[in-house]
């Protein structure tokens, strides 16, 4: 009996190891490039898009008609054959005119038109639907005239002067007519109309067709202009994308750096752990790690074997560490105090001690990248608490028998300087921020308290004015310079967490996003960038670094400041990754 | 009577899960804002111009969300004092739902909870069943066998203390540093589960078998020390009974004593250990699921807390609520089973 339950065992275990041995996920095929995902991409309707991995997917297999590139520092045509020509007919309206190239076809053949893109904004404006994002962005357009010469050029009118709208209203995702209108019955509708009461029987009729449609979990029904498909989604295991054997800007010589896509497949393997991934990487069986803790990064790249089989790319981020004062708060009302505090912050020690040296330090909120824009007249942040000591005499604090810090308020009434520091909890770099900080205040007799804090209570402590100080990390980009919601008066009780401004603060951010005159621009923000470093609402601390590490058989990475870190359609396998 | 005493088990079983799943919605949506969070997913979407538009689309999504009503059927303001809404309210609409089998939907997902749950369970219960059919196998067996050979015994015990004191994320995280390291042993994958869809059906199996064995490894050697030092500590008390003695010396092996006289009493107290194991099997073990990469039910219940997506939470918590309340049913079942002298009571 014995023996043959050891027999039926070693049948078993040889059965399990032929098996293993056979396993697909070890031997991609060339031209295949597998990239790590920390998060699924959860949900794939393309009117939602959550979160970076989900919009990687949309950029992957759907088209916009312009799209941000940062080489250029700006939006480039993308389904629109040039950038859109704009007209200002009156002092509230914004006419964005655009055509499509001719050359984009949709995965029947057919042409993509003007009628799709005035079906995706009747989507988008469809009640029933999950429209209220797209509403918030994109609520600026209110109607497309199609131009009846050419089936392919249409105008946006849009509501509002900024020229942010003109950018914005090119970046939402092209959908096929063909699919959720074949029998075209909403081009009766005229976009106005589709948000008003009662609903007409063809708006309802379409959004029970998306609906039915289900592309949240299953995006192959609604399959877009781009050069992928989704071939296999296992929610929070892998997502493959293939490409199309044809795609129409396969026909373009040579297509332009947005409408290039090279691998035949993107498998995307979810790994939340970092440990995990790097391990992964290393073994080979993911070919791409973006966005690699600072850590795990230095250490592969001291690893002389993983310096044989990996190549290592930084990309300086537009994404900045910083230590926000509410300034509604009495003790930081005035700038001295804040600027006092600014000088309690080690800035190189903590780029040294959070990001293995790999962070530019910045005197302000635009990153020393952007080199015409930054103000380097203005100096670097420097760590210096006996400056500070001064700062906070000037302020009109004095420092008491108890070794503490009061000065006289209003009410008369002594106001001591104690306060707290918020910060997202389980996030370990803010929190070695938040420790530095406090080690060098209470040497100088300032009483500080750290405050880790669930996220959406932090954000709405922010939002309230509760909270104190706060440290955060604040994402920009090379396109735009709109600081409205983050420091103008009429972000505050929204982004504006610091709750800062003042008249010119506000008029030059007024004047920033309405100039077009690039020399007029380079001015104001250099003056903006000045007016910031003496108020100090927040002290910027660091630019971040994105850390990508790839395997070599896959060749160079394009990499980009901007998340994801790089671009999965522009990389060129060199050969079959093992 | 015993039909009566099963019928007010069920009836309380039942009571103590509404009361749960109850608590849980009314904590979870009283402590949490839900409005910062879908703030925070239209954050930067909007201009300040456009503020009444931000104001206007989270107002839509709290309504699409059914989260713009009242809590529950009673609100306190310090100006009106109580006010009474009815039927109006979050926790009615919910436990409405809830009575006709319809868990919700995922915000996060849009997808239906119970179908995010079943999805879960497929990678969880594979690796959860037989990681406590391993522990339990390994408890029972090794405990036995070497519980009447001192030495081997007493170095057992050193290396169960030993293993119950490292924690799971620790043991998990050493086996793949060993077994899925090029600079060690690269034996076995270094993430859960990869693409199956190429393999031939009969190989799926085998390929699922051998992507969780460091998952299961690492559930096994952190759940069978307490098994094991729980059953060696009854089995030593059985040994000093005076049947076991009458069995020896009528002639009775070391071995036939331990495992056909002492054992079935040994396990008595094992019993409440074994069905603690059940809720785990089902709730699955968010530390193996990261790093292992699994996306089970530990992962799914973790992800929905921190992204604040209600439904799943209720729905992957209330369940894991229901199986304990089961598992401590069978508990007394069991019991009444191993000894007759236990019998289940009104």
């Amino acid at each position: 009996m014995q023996q043959l339950f050891a027999r039926v065992y070693l049948v078993v275990l040889a059965g399990v190891l032929l098996t293993a041995c056979t396993s697909p996920a070890s031997s991609p095929n060339s031209g295949t490039v597998r990239i790590r995902w920390a998060r699924d991409p959860e949900n794939l309707d393309p009117l939602i898009v959550s979160n970076a991995s989900a919009y990687e997917v949309a950029n992957l297999t759907h088209c916009s008609l312009l799209m941000g590139r940062e080489s250029v520092h700006d939006f480039v045509p993308w389904l629109a054959e040039e950038f859109p020509t704009v007209q200002r007919p009156n002092d509230s309206l914004l006419l964005v005119t655009y055509r499509i190239r001719p050359e984009a076809t949709w995965d029947n053949g057919s042409p993509v038109l003007a009628h799709d893109v005035a079906l995706t904004l009747k989507v988008m404006n469809c009640p029933g639907l999950p429209i209220e994002k797209d509403q918030a962005v994109y609520g600026f357009i209110r109607d497309i005239q199609l131009d009846s010469a050419d089936a392919r050029r249409f105008t946006l009118v849009c509501q509002g002067q900024s020229p942010e709208h003109i950018r914005t209203s090119g970046d939402f995702s092209i959908l096929p007519e063909y699919i959720l209108d074949p029998k075209k019955q909403l081009r009766a509708v005229p976009l106005p109309a589709m948000l008003r009461a009662p609903i007409l029987p063809a708006v309802q009729a379409l959004a029970q067709r998306y609906q039915a449609l289900q592309v949240a979990r299953h995006p192959e029904n609604v399959p877009g202009c781009g050069p992928y498909t989704v071939t296999a989604w296992q929610s929070n295991r892998y997502l493959t994308l293939s490409r199309k054997k044809r795609w129409w800007a396969d026909a373009l010589a040579p297509a332009p750096a947005q409408l290039q896509a090279y691998p035949t497949k993107l498998v995307y393997q979810v790994i939340p752990d970092a440990a995990t991934a790097t391990l992964a990487l290393r073994r080979g069986d993911v070919d791409v790690f973006a966005l690699m803790p600072a850590a795990e990064f230095a250490r592969l790249q001291q690893s002389a074997e993983d310096q044989k089989r990996l190549n290592f790319y930084t990309a300086d981020s537009y994404e900045f560490a910083t230590a926000s004062f509410n300034v509604q708060q009495p003790m930081f009302r005035d700038a001295a105090t804040r600027r006092a505090l600014g000088l309690l912050f080690d800035v190189p020690a903590l780029i040294k001690a959070t990001q293995q040296g790999g962070a530019l330090p910045s005197a302000g909120l635009i990153s020393p990248r952007i080199k015409p824009y930054y103000n380097d007249s203005l100096p670097l942040p420097t760590f210096a608490p006996k400056q500070a000591v001064t700062l906070l005499q000037q302020a009109g604090w004095q420092r008491g028998a108890t070794g503490q810090w009061t000065r006289p308020s209003k009410t008369g009434a002594a106001e001591l300087l104690r306060f707290g520091i918020s910060y997202r909890a389980g996030e370990p770099t803010f929190e070695t921020i938040a420790l530095q900080f406090r080690a060098a205040a209470e040497k100088i007799g300032i009483v500080v308290e750290l405050r880790p804090t669930e996220q959406s209570v932090l954000s709405r402590q922010l939002r309230e004015g509760t909270a104190e100080m706060s440290i955060r990390n604040f994402s920009g980009n090379p396109f735009s310079y709109d600081f409205t919601s983050l420091l103008h008066s009429r972000g505050i009780g929204a982004d504006n967490t610091t709750r800062f401004s003042t008249p010119l603060t506000d008029r030059l951010i007024e004047q920033i996003t309405s100039t077009e005159d690039a020399t007029r621009k380079t001015r104001l923000l250099r003056k903006f960038q000045r007016v910031m470093a003496q108020e100090v609402p927040f002290k910027v601390l660091y630019f971040l670094q994105y850390r990508i590490a790839a395997a070599r058989s896959i060749g160079q990475v394009p990499v980009s400041g901007l998340k994801p870190g790089y671009e999965a359609a522009r990389i060129r396998p060199v050969q079959t990754a093992q | 009577m015993r039909g009566q005493a099963l019928l007010w088990h069920m009836a309380r079983a039942a009571g103590a899960t509404w009361l749960i799943v109850s608590v849980l919605f009314l904590l979870s949506h009283a402590t949490i804002d839900p409005e910062s969070q879908l703030r925070d997913t239209l954050e930067n979407a909007t201009h300040p111009s456009e503020a009444g538009q931000r104001a206007a689309a989270t107002q839509q999504l709290l309504h699409r969300y059914g989260l713009d009503t009242p809590l529950f059927y009673t609100t306190w303001h310090p100006q009106v004092g109580w006010q009474w809404h009815g039927g109006q309210n979050q926790y009615h609409a919910w436990l409405t739902q809830l009575a006709h089998g319809n868990l919700g939907y995922s915000y996060q997902a849009d997808a239906p909870v119970a179908e995010l749950l079943a999805q879960a369970l497929h990678y969880t219960l594979p690796l959860t069943l037989l990681a406590a059919l391993l522990s339990v196998s390994a408890a029972v067996g090794l405990t036995v066998v070497l519980s009447y050979r001192p030495v081997g015994r007493r170095w057992f015990l050193r290396l169960a203390h030993t293993l119950q004191s490292l924690p799971l994320f620790l043991l998990a995280l050493g086996l793949l540093l060993l077994f899925a390291n090029p600079d060690a042993l690269s034996w076995f994958p270094a993430f859960g589960l990869s693409s199956t869809a190429a393999a031939e059906a009969w190989q799926q199996p085998g390929i699922m078998l051998y992507q969780l064995t460091l998952p299961v490894a690492s559930l096994v050697l952190s759940s069978f020390p307490a098994l094991a030092i729980q059953l060696d500590g009854a089995l030593q008390q059985e040994f000093t009974q005076p049947y076991t003695a009458t069995a020896r010396a009528k002639g009775a092996s070391q071995a036939r004593t331990a495992w056909r006289h002492a054992l079935r009493n040994a396990l008595l107290p094992l019993v409440t250990l074994l069905t603690e194991l059940l809720p785990s099997i089902v709730a699955g073990s968010v530390v193996v699921e990261v790093i292992f990469a699994l996306p089970g039910m530990g992962r799914l219940i973790a992800d929905a807390a921190l992204q604040q997506d209600f439904p799943v939470l209720l729905g992957g918590v209330g369940l894991v609520a229901f199986v304990r309340l089961v598992a401590q049913f069978m508990a007394d079942i069991l019991y009444s089973v191993l000894d007759p002298r236990f019998r289940i009571a009104a």
